[in-house]
């Protein structure tokens, strides 16, 4: 680390940070409820088609008896509802110098992602997402595939809102002179 | 005009480094496939020996013709503040690198090129798994001046912020640092303690299922026929001895020759100082010199084997940004330093300062225990119940599953025992193991991004996971109280929040 003019330490007090836990989160849009349910149910009851539909076909060599295609019927219903309760307490919220992401209900994650870390914004939207009207916003880091968070669930507005609040943060004076210097040509 | 900045190209005595590589490359891609599939086994008896010379001779007449295309067309030329490299067999590619990206520099002397004053010069950056580019075959001079405009061209963007860096400039430094220097038998600890013996294992298994499996027949044949003749051994005396003779043997080969090759690898390994850079030199045979600048080290983790624990010997590797972890294979990309006694980790403070390492860690919940002993047994229990339902009960599998639990609970005690965290100032520090142990150490300010996770077991023991991602790759820290793990993440993202200078 370069020893910076002006340059400070100061001991910090935990209890003084700002806590993420303390932040309200704004839900996802209402509309990702049903769009998750369906993808859920969809993925099964494809399964489940095709367990009907295996033994009939003439070039494959399995019998399984109609009962056995209950077993994704039941997970379309389980993961259904999985689904629809995680969509009611997904979550974002945006701070000041960073991003949460809250997901998951039986297994819970919370994401905090700064915006000093970010090397670039994308949105998507998949064409079931397009129907539903909905995007994603897809925050790259410099730490590789696993560092990268993917906010789901934001209505078209709040998913552009936030990625053009989001290039304005990362695009800073200094950090475009740094982000200049810092790339590899061609 | 400065050195080397008209278009330049290779010596040809690269030729031998690029023959040379080419065919280790087409070996090392071709053997596991040859032997792997059988097909060599195929081969040798379609064809006769001469065919397979012929196929041999073929192949290195390949890759010489190839070797010499590429050197003929491969252009380098230094710019300002660039590397620029031409260079393509059939597709001609260009590649403009600027020193700001350069993670790693490294100029390597193979045995052949040292009575020339040739050099094998690389670059690294954190986008590529390996090698960015390299220049084999160039002057000792040109690399060593290439290396220094590099170096000085990376201290630019923070002379900007202090005009004292660049007043100090490149010439005018202090002489070298020596901050590490293992002497021969610290090496060779180093090679017993890594898990290259393991690796060199693997492989020769590997070569003699293969070959087993060719040759049992015959092997099967000839130990009839010394039944027959009567020269079989007794079994149960001297026999039993010879096979653990066998197996002693067997193994204390393989850790000599995993010592052996630490010795060659790391031969007269130094780690030395310059201005704000760490010089590795090291190798035998092919002489490595490797440069990092201290701005580019995102954190340190010290290692230690199963053996290195009753040998008293460490490694520490300096993580750079997506660089390789476990590079065994003595690529000599890897920024290890071995052969480190327990005295010798003070090293870790010089090396990122403040990262001294802590006297104790602050161990997790021992809910993990439980939990992992708990489910560990009901998985356990599970599998016992659907397998005597499917092949019918008896004594034999209650007794493996009691073994496996009995095992079990002192592993998962193990386990629970290394998970640790300390924090030194703004350096955290992470510990986990098993038999061996792993201490990760990384500024806080570098932290990427904080993931906080739960389950329904965690959350009714007010416990989290809790998961930093620095830039060389997460480290997680299991079943920690909730209160902990937010004060962490709190602070983690506090301290990154406030350094935005570090981008990698």
């Amino acid at each position: 680390m370069e020893q910076m003019p002006g340059f400070t330490n100061r001991s910090i007090d935990p209890a003084e940070l700002p806590d993420y836990r303390a932040v309200p989160l704004h839900q996802v849009a209402p509309n990702f409820g049903p769009y998750a349910v369906l993808v859920a149910v969809l993925t099964w009851l494809v399964l489940a088609l095709a367990v009907l539909v295996a033994p009939r076909l003439p070039f494959v060599d399995v019998s399984l008896p109609a009962t056995s295609a209950l077993l994704p019927l039941a997970a379309a219903l389980w993961f259904g509802a999985v689904a629809w309760l995680d969509a009611r307490r997904r979550g974002w919220a945006l701070r000041e110098h960073d991003l949460i992401y809250r997901s998951g209900l039986i297994w819970q994650k919370t994401a905090i992602l700064p915006f000093a870390r970010i090397q670039h914004v994308e949105t998507a939207a998949g064409p079931l997402e397009r129907i539903f009207g909905l995007m994603r916003v897809k925050c790259f880091t410099a730490g590789g595939m696993g560092a990268d968070l993917s906010v789901e669930g934001l209505d078209r507005e709040a998913a552009r809102k936030i990625r053009q609040h989001l290039l304005e943060q990362i695009r800073d004076p200094a950090e475009a002179m740094a982000d200049g210097r810092g790339e590899a040509g061609e | 005009m400065r050195v080397g900045e008209e278009w330049q190209r290779l010596s040809p005595l690269a030729l031998v480094f690029l023959i040379l590589s080419g065919l280790q490359r087409q070996v090392r891609e071709n053997l596991f496939l040859f032997a792997g599939a059988g097909a060599g086994a195929a081969f040798t008896d379609w064809l006769g020996l001469r065919e397979l010379l012929l196929i041999g001779l073929a192949l290195v007449l390949f890759s010489v013709l190839g070797a010499i295309i590429y050197h003929r067309r491969f252009r380098f030329r230094l710019e300002d503040d660039a590397l620029r490299v031409r260079r393509g067999l059939i597709e001609h590619k260009e590649l403009r690198l600027r020193f700001a990206r350069v993670q790693n520099i490294q100029l390597a002397q193979p045995f052949y090129f040292r009575p020339f004053g040739l050099v094998r010069f690389s670059l690294q950056t954190p986008g590529a798994a390996d090698k960015e580019v390299e220049l084999p075959g160039i002057g000792r001079e040109l690399a060593e001046t290439m290396r220094d405009r590099i170096s000085a061209a990376r201290m630019a963007p923070a002379a900007l912020v202090s005009e004292t860096v660049m007043e100090a400039g490149p010439d005018s430094s202090e002489p070298d640092l020596e901050l590490f220097a293992p002497g021969p038998g610290r090496l060779l600890l180093h090679g017993l303690s890594s898990n290259q013996v393991w690796v060199i294992a693997g492989v020769f298994f590997y070569l003699l299922g293969n070959f087993g499996e060719r040759f049992g027949e015959r092997l099967e044949r000839a130990a009839e026929e010394a039944l027959d003749k009567g020269l079989a051994l007794d079994p149960s005396g001297a026999g039993w001895l010879l096979v653990a003779g066998a197996v002693l043997g067997f193994v204390l080969l393989l850790f000599a020759l995993s010592g052996l090759l630490a010795l060659v690898r790391f031969w007269r390994f130094r780690l030395r100082r310059r201005d704000d850079r760490l010089v590795m030199v090291a190798g035998l045979f092919d002489r490595r010199e490797q440069t990092v600048r201290d701005g580019k080290i995102t954190g340190l983790t010290l290692r230690q084997s199963v053996v290195g624990r009753l040998l008293g010997c460490w490694s520490l590797v300096l993580r750079q940004a997506r660089s390789g972890d476990h590079e065994v294979g003595g690529r000599g990309n890897a920024v290890e330093v071995p052969g480190l006694s327990r005295s010798d980790l003070a090293l870790a403070d010089k090396l990122v300062p403040g990262a001294g390492l802590p006297a104790c860690f602050e161990g997790i919940s021992p809910y993990f225990r439980r939990y992992a002993f708990s489910r560990l047994l009901l998985g356990l229990l599970v599998s016992l119940v659907v397998f005597g339902m499917l092949f019918g009960f008896d004594h034999w599998s209650v007794l493996v599953v009691a073994c496996a639990a009995a095992l079990a609970l002192p592993a998962i005690h193990l386990r629970f025992r290394h998970w640790g965290w300390a924090l030194c100032g703004q350096v955290l520090w992470l510990r986990r193991g098993w038999l061996g142990q792993r201490i990760d150490g990384f500024d806080l300010a570098r932290v990427q991004q904080a993931r906080v996770t739960s389950s329904p077991y965690l959350r009714r023991h007010q416990l989290v996971g809790l998961e930093l991602l620095p830039p060389q790759g997460s480290v997680r820290l299991p079943f920690v109280a909730e209160a902990v793990a937010a004060r962490l993440a709190n602070l983690a993202l506090a301290v990154a929040e406030q350094a935005r200078d570090h981008r990698v």
